[in-house]
């Protein structure tokens, strides 16, 4: 075990104790990160080696110096006495959809490989105030389309730090392979449709997502503007509940921020949860796809992921909690039919400004019309996925379709939400604290392996996206390992603002499974070292 | 042959005089400002940005809604209106579509009799279809093989006020703006200069047989800025129009476009060539509420409307139409006349005579601002007692309205100060007269024999020995009683 691989809370004590310093924190990362990740991801990647093969390849970007110059003036705080911030001296990882005042912030696109952004994220700046060290931006799916981080036109792209034949997720990726390989503490990352949980459940660290609009977007490259939610990439419960400790609360620069109050997430951990009303859902054991004629195939989720949620809920009930079955979600199936419709038309709207006139790519061809740089500029700058949800977008946008797609793909929304409102609703039926489901359907996949299929990909995010069309806050946690030997994630999800209630629920589980053998298993990239 | 009748609807874009944009904290007056010098990351549309929604953009939406008697809607949605041009740096304009911030209302809309076929001058009723707020484009302009991109105006409050197709002629039309620019200058929410662009207006012109009740096919006319191009693009539209289906053509539903230098028409696209904006409900801006306790404070201090109080200055002060017109032009210039009135109790017609006659000439030369005046409606009314009062003449009085206007002095002060105040003293003017009588044998004769007119020259001798100051009134009864 070294330095790097401790949690952020006991190297954040450690650094307070002066056992320590913030630059000794920083260079064990920059020691994992020199010996596993490998190149960072490029636009001209060249062959893929045998190497790049063993890699993690989660960056796109590194600043070390900049976290030099934090670390060192976090060391001088530390020895002066002065309140050095909650998370001072704890690197982190920012996945390259934020935007961060000088440094490349290129949404893993070629069209902004060349942007330099001249202003931080709210999020970024409020890790930062806290005393976090940024190592870099690390890397997506372009714009964050996809579920497998293969998409970046920054290549290699991540692999999965227990398996580097398999993808580590995404779109959150390079963020979660980051903090299971022990690169970072801490990441920041975005969730859509479930690109911070289901990473997290690949990569076997924590994820949350909180309710839509308790971290600002404010900085975030939009990719669905009402379903876009930045939060936290972790080891464990408690230090995700540090990082949105540090994050979270209201913003005047995102009109959509919530204006409510933050509570104290790490208070919270400790308490008990004897009472808590903790469903399942049957909706949530299977997946459904829609076929080729219009009609729906059902099959179950495999029975390794099916066994992981029935024994953390007998945990859970074990530790005092009520467990609620039959728990009906019956909208679940409709998540990835609406998601199509709504993200894609705020995708295409949001990447209009990707035009190649202001900043970013610009063609290097001649152009005769402003539409002729336009369609240029756009052709070479945009990889496949944003030419994908572009087209569907518009398609589904268009005067004449607007009706029968974008308007009833709202309506079908407020149906997915009212079966969380029934679900949780305190004077209801269930009563539900949360509800405990698998993160994904399956573990990580084989990288290629889906790769092309966008509608195969988009079903990755089947339980992770009701979520994010209802605003509710859900989280994924590692809960062992399946039979190829990768992790399987937990998700609980629960009403708005109850991240506090699904930390603590994480933070039980782990507690209670702390002995397990499976805890003991480190990923594949520290062993073959 | 067929007669015609116009038929009008006018889309005005009004822009907001707030003192920062509608989503950022910019400066929003960029007039003579150097290019992209107000200009930050959320009005460029930089990845990443959000918009947040500048609250006195919709109080001052709100106050032209009540202005337009339109109706203030409790929720209303922003919307995206995407669409590609360099001056749009999102590649969408932040708008309101289908549920704007209000609906309905009207403008009651006098006509002058020179803007009468008849002569006569009517009133006529436009009803306001609705009011939306959006913010408003960049500029681009060519210079030799360059396109240049102005990005100062981005994100500039607008509001579109949108009429009924309800004017019926190019006169109308021009009307409509006058009276609006009156509107919206009276209630302080934009400069309203067309010049400046402040005040923006497309035109959607049709014609059809009088007495018909359909609409045909429209065209829309663009970029016309000022009130006489509306008149005259409309005018020549409108010929195209009548000669067109005279001719035995269709009217197409083209946008035109108003080359102000040559003065003539040019078609930019057919309908057929619009985009599909694809509008959908911006998902970075809340839902406007607007309470009724909200909407309550921004009216608290709402002013009478123009023409209402050209009414009631009729009504209470006995003004003539013509007055209380002119007086009303200006909401400044109508509270300094109605303050002047009250202070000085006296016959508000004599205040108004003052006002158009003297104030107003000194107003227009020096451009000043009534409500900033140092001769305040306090110190005129002062004026006008000291007149009336025989204190000091009518010409005293004129030319002390400069003087308080320069020394901020009141006129009582001056009066004392120099000396003004008119003798009144018997003794004193018949004293004078005397002189006067006696220095002028051959008038005296003259007057005697007959030449009543003299009395008048009698009269202005007096004045002049007494350096004006001598009661006119008085000096002529002693002139008549010694001259018998």
């Amino acid at each position: 075990m070294e330095l790097c691989d401790l949690s952020a809370v006991e190297v954040r004590d450690l650094l307070l104790e002066k056992k320590v310093s913030a630059v000794e924190v920083l260079d064990a990362c920059q020691a994992r990160i020199d010996a596993v990740d490998g190149r960072p991801g490029t636009l001209e990647p060249g062959g893929e080696t045998k190497e790049d093969a063993q890699r993690v390849h989660a960056f796109i970007t590194r600043t070390p110096e900049l976290a030099r110059a934090q670390a060192e003036a976090v060391d001088k705080q530390i020895a002066a006495g002065e309140d050095s911030g909650p998370l001072a001296g704890i690197p982190f990882t920012v996945k390259d959809i934020f935007c961060v005042k000088d440094t490349p912030s290129t949404a893993a696109s070629r069209i902004l490989a060349n942007f330099n952004a001249p202003y931080t994220a709210t999020a970024v700046e409020r890790l930062q105030a806290a005393g976090a060290l940024m190592l870099g931006k690390v890397n997506l799916d372009e714009f964050t389309y996809g579920s497998s981080s293969e998409s970046s036109a920054f290549q290699p792209s991540p692999r999965n730090p227990w398996d580097t034949t398999r993808v580590p997720g995404g779109s959150s990726g390079g963020s979660a392979a980051s903090v299971a390989a022990g690169e970072a503490f801490l990441s920041l990352g975005t969730d859509t449709a479930g690109s911070i949980r289901q990473p997290a459940a690949f990569c076997g660290v924590v994820g949350l997502k909180p309710t839509y609009g308790r971290v600002s977007r404010y900085g975030l490259i939009a990719f669905g503007s009402s379903l876009d939610c930045p939060g936290p990439l972790a080891r464990n419960a408690k230090d995700a509940a540090l990082m949105l400790q540090a994050m979270a609360g209201p913003d005047p620069r995102d009109a959509t921020a919530a204006t409510l109050d933050v509570p104290d997430y790490l208070a919270a951990l400790e308490k008990d949860i004897k009472g808590k009303r903790i469903g399942l859902s049957p909706d949530y054991f299977q997946i459904t796809f829609p076929q080729a004629d219009g009609a729906y195939s059902q099959q179950p989720v495999p029975e390794e992921m099916r066994a992981a949620v029935l024994h953390a809920a007998d945990i859970y009930r074990a530790l005092g909690a009520e467990i609620v079955e039959d728990v009906p979600m019956p909208n679940t199936r409709y998540g990835i039919p609406v998601y199509f419709v709504i993200s894609r038309v705020e995708a295409a709207s949001n990447l209009h400004r990707y035009d190649g006139v202001k900043y970013g790519y610009r063609t290097q061809q001649a152009v005769g019309e402003l539409k002729d740089l336009y369609r240029k500029s756009r052709g070479e700058g945009f990889g496949l996925q944003p030419k994908l949800r572009i087209l569907m977008g518009m398609y589904v946008s268009a005067a004449q379709y607007s009706e029968q797609y974008y308007r009833r793909a709202l309506r079908v929304r407020t149906l997915i939400r009212r079966d969380f409102e029934e679900a949780f609703d305190p004077q209801g039926k269930y009563r539900l604290d949360a509800l405990l489901t698998s993160t994904t359907p399956t573990s990580a996949f084989p990288i290629q392996d889906v790769y092309g299929d966008s509608v195969l990909m988009q079903y990755a995010d089947q339980l992770t996206v009701p979520a994010n069309h209802a605003g509710v806050p859900g989280i994924s946690f590692p809960a062992g390992f399946g039979a190829d030997g990768l992790p399987i994630g937990l998700q609980l999800l629960g009403p708005d603002y109850s991240e506090a209630t699904l930390l603590q629920l994480t933070h039980a589980y782990e507690q209670a499974s702390a002995g397990a053998e499976w805890r003991k298993k480190r990923p594949a990239v520290l062993e073959v070292r | 042959m067929t007669a015609y009748e116009t038929v009008i609807g006018l889309e005005t874009h009004i822009q907001l005089n707030t003192l920062t944009k509608i989503f950022c904290a910019c400066k929003a007056d960029s007039w003579e400002d150097a290019p992209n010098s107000n200009i930050c990351p959320v009005c460029t549309g930089l990845p990443g940005v959000l918009p947040v929604l500048n609250e006195r953009v919709v109080e001052k939406a709100v106050l032209l809604a009540e202005a337009m008697h339109a109706e203030v809607q409790p929720i209303s949605y922003f919307d995206r209106k995407n669409y590609f041009y360099p001056d749009l740096p999102k590649g969408f304009q932040i708008s309101q579509f289908d549920v704007p911030v209000a609906l309905g209302g009207y403008l009651e809309l006098p006509i002058p009799a020179a803007a009468d076929p008849e002569g006569k001058g009517y009133v006529t009723r436009v009803r306001i279809h609705k009011l939306h707020i959006e913010e408003d484009a960049g500029k681009t302009k060519n210079d030799g093989n360059e396109r240049q991109v102005d990005f100062n105006r981005c994100g500039v409050p607008l509001v579109e006020m949108v009429t009924e197709p309800d004017l019926r002629t190019a006169d109308e039309a021009a009307q409509y703006l006058i009276r609006l620019r009156q509107l919206l200058r009276w209630i302080g929410i934009s400069e309203a200069d067309m010049e400046k662009g402040n005040l923006r207006c497309d035109a959607n012109v049709s014609i059809r047989p009088v007495g018909a009740t359909h609409l045909n096919e429209k065209t829309e006319i663009k970029n016309v800025n000022s009130i006489d191009s509306v008149r005259e693009a409309i005018r020549k539209e409108v010929e195209r129009q009548t000669r067109e289906v005279e001719e035995g053509n269709s009217i197409k539903a083209w946008t035109l476009e108003w080359d102000q230098d040559a003065g003539v028409l040019r078609k930019m696209r057919s309908k057929e060539t619009e985009a599909d904006y694809r509008y959908f409900r911006e998902p970075d801006l809340l839902p406007l509420h607007i309470s009724e306790e909200w909407k309550t404070a921004i009216l608290a201090d709402f002013p009478e409307r123009p023409l209402e109080r050209k009414a009631r200055f009729m009504q209470d002060y006995n003004l003539p139409e013509y007055d209380a017109d002119i007086l009303t032009l200006e909401r400044a210039l109508s509270d300094y006349f109605e303050a002047t009135v009250k202070t000085y109790g006296g016959d508000s017609k004599k205040v108004s005579n003052w006002l158009m006659n003297d104030v107003l000439r000194m107003i227009n030369e020096d451009h000043l601002d009534p409500a900033a005046m140092r001769l305040t409606p306090q110190y005129l009314a002062e004026l006008l007692k000291l007149v009336d009062a025989g204190t000091i003449n009518i010409t005293t009085g004129k030319a002390l309205l400069q003087q308080v206007q320069e020394s901020g002095k009141a006129p009582m002060q001056l009066v004392e100060e120099q000396g003004l105040a008119q003798v009144s003293d018997d003794a004193a003017i018949r004293a004078v007269c005397e002189q006067i009588i006696a220095a002028s044998p051959d008038e005296v004769a003259a007057y005697r024999g007959g030449k009543d007119s003299l009395m008048g020259w009698f009269v202005g001798q007096v004045m002049r020995e007494m350096r004006g100051k001598a009661d006119a009134k008085l000096a002529k009864e002693v002139l008549v009683e010694l001259l018998k």
